[in-house]
């Protein structure tokens, strides 16, 4: 395994000082492509929020091998729709980084901006508003807005929600795609197993107040999955 | 047209009060535009008002350390009443801000609570000043006639540094408000540029409750950004033709009401109702109208 860009050291997560899910211990591997999967309320965007610095950790460290620039690609349902901005716009966004207060975007973010939309093929809307875009068309432009940043880690968080089958399985292709181009270390939360099966090398599952964490290898065997089923179930 | 040639001459009497008008007109959309996107829009109800309030107890101060007001200067009174306004406002809107970041709580409840005990309090403060036909009771009304050169000045001065703020931190202002965790992993402080947005639109509501009263200021942080709403496809489109409606109607309503010798502010508001009404009639009929074309 290459060097970890990030590793969690007995890291507990939660609201108001109270853990939600604890002694989670892993290494996020630098290039790596790794799926946080996980029912609705195990944890998954707590553990989110914590890795991106959004709230404390209850207990634990989080260390980082030097400190990652984060692309972060949001639920769509996140972002307001009264806000009356081109698809442009939201990308250019995530050169803000670099554009210190009082000073505009120069040519050359804008024309990696414009880079950023040809590559997730978002160029030919990129100029229309943002809210009229579709599912499908919105996560091209945030993924777009994402690779603006120059990220070392990309964090997708359920990028296919509210996104019909097809778009789904182009989203995840092209997200692999730039994943083996760019060797970009990638971090998605996904309900989808079959999705997560054919992308990603590493699992991180959240079930029931445990982590399991492993290979795809390792975690999708029969036994395993009728395992985690079961207890589901139960 | 003879009216408008009056307005427009340099020996108008009431020239002070067209411009500071205009300046209002211009000015509170740009701030309004914030409230607007932010779903902040009872707030912009309630901080006017609060603000009257604050001006209202700034003003009873000298009363009730027994001070004889008659004599004082304008000046005075004016630095006194911005004092109160300011400091209510933006109290009100750490503490305002702060329940709000909690996420507890009923924030509708919150601000309707704020509004109606602020005006009720400065009801009463009005009721126990006889100094209140000195023309702060013309101010809540929203008559803008007494409008002096160091009042015009000053205003001028507070909005201008408004606009060159909002002119300079746009890009910080509009990213936290849009996206607060993108804002976030890119390490920008989002307290900072959520106490600057908020600091903003307090100094500029203080500025424009002082000018033009709170129901005119709430009218113009309203309804010239859901105007521009309609027709705008970009930020700057937005923001530019809010505060376009806002100062052209400000300036037309003052010309109306010259006319027709009506109060001032509450013909603006009605003005910037219609405009308001009538463009999205004219943006429903471009959408029937396009729909059509395509079938």
């Amino acid at each position: 395994m290459s060097e970890p860009v990030i590793t969690l050291d007995g890291l507990a997560i939660g609201y108001d000082g109270r853990a939600v899910l604890s002694g989670i211990s892993l290494a996020i591997a630098r290039s790596s492509f790794t799926a946080i999967l996980g029912a609705n309320g195990s944890g998954k965007s707590t553990l989110l929020k914590t890795l991106l610095g959004l709230q404390p950790p209850v207990a634990g460290r989080i260390h980082f091998g030097s400190p990652p620039v984060f692309g972060y690609v949001p639920q769509t349902v996140e972002l307001d729709p009264l806000f009356p901005l081109t698809g442009f716009d939201v990308a250019l966004m995530g050169t803000y980084g670099r554009v210190g207060p009082g000073r505009f975007p120069p040519h050359a973010e804008r024309q990696l901006v414009h880079d950023c939309l040809r590559a997730t093929a978002a160029d030919g809307f990129a100029h229309k508003k943002f809210s009229r875009l579709s599912g499908g068309q919105k996560q091209r432009v945030l993924i777009a807005r994402a690779l603006a940043t120059r990220p070392d880690v990309l964090v997708l968080d359920e990028p296919t929600a509210g996104v019909d089958a097809a778009a789904t399985h182009n989203l995840l292709e092209f997200i692999s795609q730039i994943h083996a181009e760019r060797k970009l270390t990638i971090l998605l939360v996904t309900h989808d197993l079959p999705l997560v099966r054919k992308h990603a090398q590493q699992i991180v599952w959240l079930h029931q107040g445990q982590v399991l964490h492993g290979t795809v290898a390792e975690l999708f065997t029969p036994e395993r999955m009728a395992e985690i089923f079961e207890m589901e179930l139960g | 047209m003879e009216t408008l040639r009056q307005i427009l001459s340099p020996d108008f009497l009431l020239r002070n009060s067209v411009y500071t008008s205009v300046l209002i007109g211009f000015a509170c959309p740009l701030v309004g535009v914030f409230l607007v996107l932010r779903r902040l829009i009872f707030m912009g109800v309630a901080l006017p008002q609060i603000s009257s309030t604050g001006v209202a107890v700034a003003l009873s101060l000298p009363l009730w350390l027994g001070m004889d007001m008659s004599g004082h200067d304008s000046q005075n009174a004016h630095v006194l009443a911005f004092a109160g306004s300011i400091a209510f406002t933006l109290m009100a809107i750490l503490v305002l801000a702060f329940l709000e970041r909690r996420g507890r709580g009923l924030p509708e409840g919150r601000l309707g609570t704020a509004y109606v005990v602020a005006a009720a309090l400065s009801i009463l403060l009005l009721s126990k000043n006889r100094y209140a036909e000195l023309g702060w009771l013309d101010l809540m009304k929203g008559e803008i006639i007494t409008v002096s050169n160091f009042d015009l000045t000053l205003t001028a001065i507070a909005l201008a540094l408004v606009l060159v703020v909002l002119g300079l931190f746009h890009k910080e202002l509009m990213l936290v408000s849009f996206d607060r965790t993108l804002a976030v992993t890119l390490r920008k402080n989002v307290v900072f540029w959520d106490a600057l947005t908020y600091l903003l639109i307090g100094f500029t509501v203080s500025m424009a409750v002082l000018s033009v009263g709170p129901l005119i200021s709430f009218g113009f942080l309203l309804i010239p950004p859901l105007t521009a709403h309609l027709f705008a496809r970009t930020m700057r489109q937005f923001t530019i033709f809010a505060s376009l409606i806002g100062g052209v109607a400000s300036f037309i309503g003052f010309w109306i009401a010259y006319q027709w010798d009506l109060p001032i502010g509450p013909t603006d508001v009605v003005l910037l109702g219609i405009i308001y009404a009538l463009s999205f009639v004219v943006k429903k009929l471009a959408f029937l109208f396009q729909s059509k074309s395509k079938r």
